[in-house]
């Protein structure tokens, strides 16, 4: 199968030139549909996002289709060929791919395992059927992508550990409760960043949520944005004490949550444990706050660390997952190279056959006296001489569709036994 | 009989294990998939060489303390088995394993300890509730141990591989504590019945024997982590610390029991 893909990414260019690449839907079907009745691919589609613009092709030449396309795709942007022209790379064949699963299994993104990539390979590939451009080799190939895709979320974790703050907090808060429904959360201060963590915690279950501010008025407004209750602010001690996870934000200068005043509630508690997400700076919650038992503090830059392993974690799951899609790719062209020589398989069984029941016919008929046992064995004889010369040849063919070789193979056995063109 | 297809089952509790603690370090379905199936098969010869061995013995495999042992692995895998799944838990095994692993090492010379005199329907009934609280600690222990790891994980904020692999510390607490409140109470009669039939067969209760005094204590530190739990609101860290001392004690005992002179061997 003469596939390609060529492109350019995030990974070898600037996002100048990417955006000046990027080309909106109405563009790309016009570009496909002109590549299509050019004649210079078979098969066509065009990926497009901030982070990459690529194009995955079947063309008789592979070379020639990519300069067209991709001096057709500068034209449209008006922009210079050549400097993009030295910046593309390209797979073919097994590498493309490799490539394609890479891609839409998220493995070639800028943050890995982000989830936006497979719906926007979904989209392009969506596009691309609507301009009729997709055929056999890509439909197969994409609608793999989707399903390996599929197979490396849910089976490695790269997906998994959160990437931002507001969500690794959560993530830890999950690793403290056992479930969040019913933790009850108090935002100590109304900022952008704590109304997205407490966010966040609600769609875990997380309620009653309780909002307090030194400006009251602020309080009420982020309360009713939360479906919670404003507290006022000096009132904070008592609500602290009804709370299983605290948000802090506030702009003072000095520490708001005191060492004593936690001390004072956690005998009550029970042993409940006590979680606090400090993300101000100067921070909220007093440093030694965390010194006591049952109390989990994390501030901003703890928070930035556990998103520096989750995000080392990913990149470990990565791994796990490089090695689904190597296997994914063996099995993908392991079929897909059968599905190609098949038919081929078949129709030289067929003529053998047909000459050797033919010749059997023949020769019975001239032999009336032949006992059943006889006839038999002519029988049997023939069917393995025929099996015995087809080996050979099958074998070969199908090992040659294998190593991506087929077609003179193919094109071979269709002369030697005279198969007719195919 | 029973001998080889005990070794056999071993062998997989051994292969089980190493699975299970690679799986801590290597999250590989694949692993934790094979170490399951360990785990299966070592329990599953494991029942067939206790069923052998009382049909040799033509009674209970709970005459002799290896004997029990040998029993309280049993159940001790068949509920780590249940619990991994039930709460999907699949790290436990690397915590539960080890243990379960080392007290079916001791097991391994066969040595029947209780003459025939001895035997009477109350001594079944110690053997049993005492080997039912012993399955309860060794998985009060593997809790404890990974309350601590997790606790130890979330106070430093620097999430290693643990961290991604243990559950919640509520859960890990409410495990503890769990167990903890279903081994008390066959431990407790358990010894009351032994006590009893002591005084019964030898006409003393307080006869030195390391395996009864040793039990003592590891009841003491049982009782007093549970009293502190129920009056005054010990969890956590604390009670995860009585629950490896007093299995520090358990596992004592039972050495005592196995390898000096006394009434349990």
């Amino acid at each position: 199968m003469p596939l390609f893909v060529a492109g350019l990414s995030h990974r070898n260019a600037p996002v100048e030139l990417r955006e000046q690449l990027a080309v909106d839907e109405d563009k790309l079907r016009e570009l496909l549909r002109d590549a299509a009745a050019s004649g210079a691919v078979r098969e066509v589609l065009v990926l497009s996002t901030c982070n990459r613009v690529e194009v995955y092709a079947v063309a008789d030449v592979p070379g020639e289709a990519r300069g067209a396309l991709f001096r057709r795709l500068c034209r449209h942007r008006g922009i210079e060929t050549a400097p993009v022209e030295a910046l593309l790379y390209t797979h073919a064949d097994a590498e493309a791919v490799r490539h394609a699963f890479r891609v839409a299994s998220s493995l070639d993104s800028m943050m890995i395992g982000e989830p936006q990539i497979l719906g926007q390979v979904k989209d392009a590939f969506a596009l691309a059927q609507s301009c009729e451009t997709v055929g056999p080799a890509l439909h197969t190939l994409f609608t793999q992508a989707f399903a390996v895709a599929k197979r490396v979320r849910s089976e490695t974790e790269i997906a998994r550990h959160a990437v931002s703050v507001s969500f690794a907090a959560v993530e830890l808060a999950k690793k403290i409760f056992e479930r969040l429904d019913g933790k009850a959360v108090l935002l100590v201060g109304a900022g952008k960043m704590s109304e997205l963590a407490a966010r966040h915690l609600v769609e875990h279950g997380a309620f009653p949520i309780y909002v307090t501010n030194r400006t009251g008025a602020r309080a009420q407004e982020m309360a009713r944005a939360l479906a919670g209750t404003a507290v006022p602010f000096d009132e904070l001690a008592t609500a602290l004490a009804a709370v299983d996870i605290v948000i802090t934000s506030t702009g003072a200068p000095e520490p708001v949550i005191k060492r004593e005043a936690v001390q004072r509630i956690i005998h009550a508690r029970r042993g409940r444990p006590l979680f606090f997400i400090d993300i101000a700076v100067p921070r909220d919650v007093e440093d030694s706050v965390d010194t006591l038992d049952d109390v989990y503090c994390y501030d901003i830059d703890d928070l930035k660390q556990v998103v520096d392993a989750n995000i080392r974690e990913r990149g470990r799951e990565a791994h796990r997952a490089e090695a689904i899609v190597d296997r994914e790719v063996a099995k993908f062209l392991a079929r897909l190279g059968d599905v190609e020589v098949i038919p081929t398989i078949v129709s030289l069984r067929e003529r053998l056959e047909g000459i050797r029941s033919g010749e059997v016919k023949r020769t019975l008929a001239r032999l009336p006296a032949a006992t059943p046992e006889t006839r038999e064995a002519i029988e049997a004889m023939s069917t393995a001489i025929v099996n015995k010369i087809l080996h050979a040849p099958i074998t070969k063919l199908r090992e040659s569709s294998r190593a991506g070789s087929s077609r003179s193979w193919l094109e071979l056995v269709h002369e030697l036994f005279g198969l007719g063109r195919k | 009989m029973h001998q080889t297809l005990l070794t056999l089952a071993i062998v997989g509790y051994v292969i089980a294990t190493g699975l299970a603690l690679a799986f801590l370090v290597q999250r590989d379905e694949l692993i934790h998939r094979l170490a399951s199936l360990a785990t299966l098969a070592g329990w599953i010869l494991h029942t067939v060489a206790l069923l052998t061995l009382a049909l040799d013995l033509g009674r209970p495999p709970l005459g002799s303390l290896p004997e029990a042992l040998l029993v309280a692995v049993w159940v001790v895998v068949l509920v780590e088995m249940w619990l991994e799944r039930r709460y999907g838990l699949p790290v436990l095994g690397a915590f539960v394993l080890p243990v379960a692993l080392a007290f079916s090492l001791q097991s391994m010379p066969m040595r029947p300890l209780i003459g025939s005199t001895l035997r009477g329907a109350w001594v079944w009934v110690h053997i049993l509730l005492a080997l039912v609280g012993i399955a309860a600690f060794v998985l009060n222990f593997a809790g404890a141990l990974m309350y601590l790891l997790q606790e130890r994980q979330l106070k430093t904020k620097r999430p290693g591989a643990l961290y991604y692999r243990l559950p919640a510390l509520e859960t890990l607490d409410r495990l503890t504590y769990r167990t903890l409140a279903l081994g008390f109470p066959f431990l407790t009669i358990g010894l009351i019945l032994g006590a009893l039939w002591a005084g019964a067969a030898w006409g003393s209760v307080f006869a030195f024997d390391p395996l009864a005094l040793l039990s003592l204590v590891a009841w003491a530190v049982y009782a007093l982590a549970l009293a502190g739990r129920a009056t005054a609101g010990w969890h956590g860290r604390r009670t995860a610390y009585f629950a490896i001392l007093g299995f520090a004690v358990l596992a004592l005992t039972l050495g005592a029991g196995l390898f000096l002179p006394g009434r349990h061997g």
